[in-house]
C-alpha cells in the first residue's frame, strides 16, 4: 500500500520527541535488525540506527548525532555572543535602551522565516548542506562585527547573525535520517536541549574571552571586536567538520543514492490546511512563545540585568546568566519525563495539567525575579524560573505530535516560529521601553507568562478531554480513529493515504490512562485496502 | 527549634525584598568645594588625546573647621542630564552607592584647602557622551561629606562633549574580511569538488 512518504514534514517526524520519550533502544522483535549491514551499531531495514548510545563517534549515525547538535549549540553561541557584553557595546556605540532592545528583538526574528525556508532546503540539497550552508554563510556575519560603529549597524548585524538559528530545523531533519523512528523522539530532544544549551554557554564565553583580550593589550572598545572572532571562527571550523566528517544518509550522500519506488507525496496546500484550521495548533504557537520565547528573552537581557542591578563584574554576570541557558542540560528533558509521567496514569489530560503548572510556575518564579533585591534569592528565582520555561518547551512538544499526524511537520514548525516571535515581542513591549525598568519589564514579563499560559485549558480532545472537560462518550466521536482520520477526504482515503494515522491512533490510544479498556471499533471506518 | 528557624527564614526573605536604605544621600551634601576643569562650554576632546586639568578648593566663605573631617579628595568626570536619558544605566539616585552618575574616576588626592590641581589624559575607554566634573570629598570612613562640580545644580551650563574612539583598526577589518572570504571559499569550494566527483562517477 502506497505510504505517504516525503510529505511536506514528514522530515520533521520525531522533532516533537514523543515516539516514545526515553527510549534508549529499539528491540529486535518490534524492529527487524538488517543483519546484512556493516555499522557500529545495530540498524533498522533503512540502515538507521535502533540504539542510541550518546559517548560514541560511530560513524555514521553517532557522529551525525554530534556533528548536528554541535552545530545548533554554536549557532546559539553566535545569535546570543553580544548579551553578556552590552554593558561595553552599549558605551561604545552610544546606544540608548530602545537600541539594545531592538537588537535584541532582530536577533530572534530573521529566525522565524530561516526556519520555514529550512525544511526546503534541506529536502533540495540534504540536511548536510543545509547545515553547512547556514553556519558558513553566517560567518561573515559574525566577522562584521568588526565593522560596526552604530545602532543601525548593530541592529542590522544581529539580525542577520539570527538567521543561522535555522539549524534546528536541519539538526532535526538529519537525525531523523539516521535513527529509527521509535528512539528518534529521544534522540532528537536531547539534540535540541542541548543546542539551546549555546545562549548559556555564551555568557559564560564571551565575557572570559573579553577579559583575556583585555589582560593582553587591548582597549575595551577593540576588545569586544576581537572576542567576537571566536564565534566567527567555531561556525567556519563547524562548518568544515560538517562537510568532510558528515554524511547525509547512513548509506552514503544524497547526490550519490538514488531514489527509490514510487512515492504518493502529500500535498502541501492540503497539509498546511490542515495545521491552520486546527485551533490547538494556535493555541500552543501562543504557548510555546512564552515557554521558548521568554528562555531566548532572557538569554538576550539577563546577563546586563545582573550587571547594573546588583553591580557585578562582566564576567560574574556571565557566569549567573550562563546557569540559565545550561540549565537546559536537563530541565528540557525533564519536561518530557513529567508529561509520560502524568500521561502514564492521567493521559492526554494529565500532559496537559503538566504543561499548564509548569508553564504557570516558570511565570510566577519570573515575576518574584523581578521583585527581589537581593542577588541570592535573584539567582535562586531566575534558576527555578529556567527549569519551569524549559521544562514547559519539552512538556509543550510532549503534546504536539498528538494534534495532527497529518500536518505534524508544519505544526512543528509554526510552533517554533512561535517562540521565536514570542521573543521578538517580549523584547519589545518589556525591554526596549525606557518607561519602565529591566525589574519591572522582567515582572510584567512573568505576568504575561501566567496570562498566556491560561489557553491550554481550552485545548480539548475528543477522544481524551481536557483540562476541565472529560472525553465525549459518543462511540464514533469519541475514538481516536475518528480524530486522525478525519483529516483525510473520501478519496485520500480510498488510496490508503490515511493508514498512518488509523496506525499512530491505535498506538495512541495510551494517551487514555489507566483506563485504556478495550474500545470497539466504531463502525464506518474505512475497511484496509491492501 | 523549627519556630525559631522559620522565623529567621521568613524575617531574611522579608529584608531581602525591602530596600536597603542606609547611606549617604547626595542632597544631604553641601557644595563646599569650588571646580573648575579646563574645556571650554560645548568643547569637544577626543578620547585618548586631548587632556582636562582640573583645579578645586575649598571655598573660604564657609566657615573654617567646615572641612575639618575632609580626608580626601575624589575627582570623577560624571555625566550630563542629556547623556542619561534613555539609559537607566546611568541614572542618578540620590543614594549615592546606588548613583550611577559619576562612573568615571580622574584622580584621588590627599585633602588640602587650595592649590590643588591635576592634568588627566581622557582614557580611550571614556564613551561618547556629554560630560561635567564633580569632586567629592570623603571622610576617613571614606563616606562622601561634601562635593563641589563645574556645573550649576541643575547640570546645564559649562558642560563639555567626549568623542570616544570608535574600537575599530584597519588590521581587525582585514582580518575579518579574510576569515569571511575564507568561509564562503571553503564552502563553494567543497560544493564545487562533490558536484564533479558525482558527476565523473556517474
Amino acid at each position: 500500500m502506497p505510504q505517504v512518504e516525503g510529505s511536506p514534514g514528514s522530515s520533521m517526524h520525531g522533532v516533537t520527541g514523543r515516539e516514545p520519550v526515553l527510549a534508549f533502544s529499539v528491540a529486535s522483535p518490534a524492529v527487524p535488525t538488517d543483519t546484512t549491514a556493516k555499522f557500529a551499531l545495530p540498524v533498522d531495514s533503512e540502515h538507521k540506527a535502533k540504539i542510541f548510545k550518546l559517548f560514541s563517534l560511530a560513524n555514521p549515525h553517532m557522529r551525525t548525532f554530534h556533528l548536528s547538535w554541535l552545530s545548533f549549540f554554536t549557532t546559539f553561541v553566535s545569535t546570543f555572543a553580544a548579551a553578556p557584553l552590552v554593558p561595553i557595546i552599549r558605551d561604545n556605540l552610544n546606544l540608548t535602551k530602545s537600541d539594545i532592545g531592538n537588537a535584541g528583538v532582530a536577533s530572534v526574528s530573521g529566525s522565524i522565516f530561516s526556519r520555514l525556508a529550512m525544511g526546503a532546503v534541506c529536502d533540495m540539497l540534504g540536511p548536510r548542506y543545509g547545515c553547512a550552508f547556514l553556519i558558513m554563510l553566517s560567518a561573515p556575519t559574525v566577522f562584521c562585527m568588526s565593522f560596526v560603529e552604530n545602532a543601525s549597524g548593530y541592529i542590522a548585524v544581529r539580525f542577520m547573525i539570527g538567521f543561522s538559528l535555522a539549524t534546528f530545523v536541519s539538526c532535526q531533519y538529519w537525525m531523523s535520517t539516521m535513527f529509527n523512528s521509535k528512539i528518534i523522539g529521544l534522540v532528537n530532544g536531547t539534540a535540541a536541549g542541548w543546542g539551546n544549551m549555546g545562549g548559556g554557554a555564551t555568557q559564560l564565553l564571551m565575557p572570559v574571552l573579553f577579559e583575556i583580550i583585555k589582560k593582553a593589550g587591548a582597549t575595551p572598545f577593540t576588545a569586544w571586536r576581537i572576542a567576537f572572532f571566536i564565534p566567527g571562527w567555531l561556525n567556519a571550523i563547524m562548518g568544515i567538520l560538517v562537510l568532510t566528517l558528515g554524511q547525509d544518509l547512513p548509506d552514503g550522500n544524497l547526490g550519490a543514492l538514488q531514489k527509490k519506488g514510487d512515492v504518493a507525496k502529500d500535498k502541501f496546500g492540503k497539509v498546511l490546511w490542515y495545521a491552520v484550521t486546527n485551533y490547538r495548533t494556535w493555541i500552543f504557537v501562543l504557548l510555546y512563545g512564552y515557554s521558548m520565547g521568554v528562555e531566548l528573552t532572557i538569554d538576550n537581557v539577563i546577563a546586563e540585568y545582573f550587571y547594573d542591578r546588583f553591580d557585578l563584574k562582566l564576567h560574574l554576570a556571565g557566569i549567573i546568566a550562563a546557569t540559565f541557558g545550561m540549565a537546559n542540560i536537563i530541565a528540557r528533558p525533564f519536561g518530557g519525563f513529567t508529561s509520560d509521567f502524568m500521561a502514564k496514569r492521567f493521559g492526554m489530560r494529565g500532559r496537559l495539567w503538566n504543561l499548564w503548572l509548569l508553564q504557570t510556575a516558570g511565570g510566577i518564579f519570573c515575576l518574584c525575579l523581578g521583585l527581589v533585591n537581593s542577588l541570592p534569592l535573584a539567582i535562586t528565582f531566575m534558576i527555578l524560573f529556567s527549569v519551569g520555561a524549559q521544562a514547559a518547551c519539552g512538556a509543550t512538544f510532549g503534546i504536539i505530535p498528538f494534534i495532527s499526524r497529518r500536518s505534524l511537520g508544519i505544526i512543528s514548525g509554526m510552533t517554533g516560529a512561535g517562540g521565536n516571535f514570542g521573543s521578538g515581542l517580549t523584547q519589545l513591549v518589556f525591554f526596549a521601553n525606557a518607561s519602565f525598568s529591566t525589574a519591572k519589564g522582567l515582572s510584567y514579563m512573568g505576568i504575561m507568562i501566567i496570562c498566556c499560559t491560561l489557553p491550554v485549558s481550552l485545548v480539548h480532545f475528543p477522544q481524551w478531554g481536557s483540562m476541565f472537560f472529560p472525553p465525549s462518550n459518543d462511540n464514533v466521536k469519541g475514538s481516536e480513529e475518528h480524530y486522525y482520520v478525519s483529516e483525510w477526504s473520501e478519496e485520500e482515503k480510498l488510496k490508503g493515504m490515511h493508514q498512518g494515522s488509523l496506525k499512530f491512533a491505535e498506538n495512541s490510544r495510551s494517551e487514555r490512562g489507566r483506563k485504556v479498556a478495550s474500545v470497539s471499533t466504531p463502525p464506518n471506518t474505512t475497511p484496509n485496502y491492501v | 527549634m523549627a519556630v525559631p528557624a522559620g522565623f529567621l527564614v521568613i524575617s531574611l526573605l522579608l529584608s531581602c525584598f525591602a530596600a536597603t536604605s542606609y547611606g549617604v544621600y547626595f542632597s544631604s551634601l553641601k557644595e563646599t568645594l569650588e571646580v573648575t576643569a579646563s574645556p571650554t562650554k560645548g568643547q569637544v576632546l577626543k578620547a585618548g588625546d586631548d587632556k582636562i586639568t582640573v583645579t578645586w578648593r575649598f571655598n573660604q566663605t564657609y566657615s573654617a573647621g567646615t572641612d575639618s573631617d575632609y580626608k580626601t579628595i575624589k575627582v570623577k568626570l560624571c555625566y550630563a542630564p542629556i547623556s542619561q536619558k534613555d539609559r537607566s544605566w546611568r541614572k542618578t539616585v540620590d543614594l549615592l552607592k546606588k548613583d550611577k552618575t559619576c562612573p568615571h574616576k580622574i584622580v584621588a588626592r590627599p585633602y588640602t584647602a587650595s592649590n590643588n590641581s591635576f592634568t588627566w589624559t581622557v582614557e580611550r575607554d571614556i564613551p561618547s557622551a556629554v560630560y561635567f566634573v564633580r569632586a567629592f570629598a570623603v571622610n576617613a570612613e571614606d563616606q562622601q561629606v561634601a562635593y563641589g562640580q563645574t556645573t550649576d545644580a541643575h547640570k546645564s551650563t559649562n558642560l563639555f562633549e567626549v568623542q570616544a574612539i570608535t574600537g575599530r583598526h584597519v588590521s581587525l577589518d582585514i582580518t575579518s574580511v579574510c576569515f569571511s572570504a575564507f568561509s564562503i571559499v571553503s564552502l563553494a569550494g567543497f560544493f564545487y569538488m562533490e558536484k564533479r566527483k558525482s558527476k565523473a562517477s556517474q
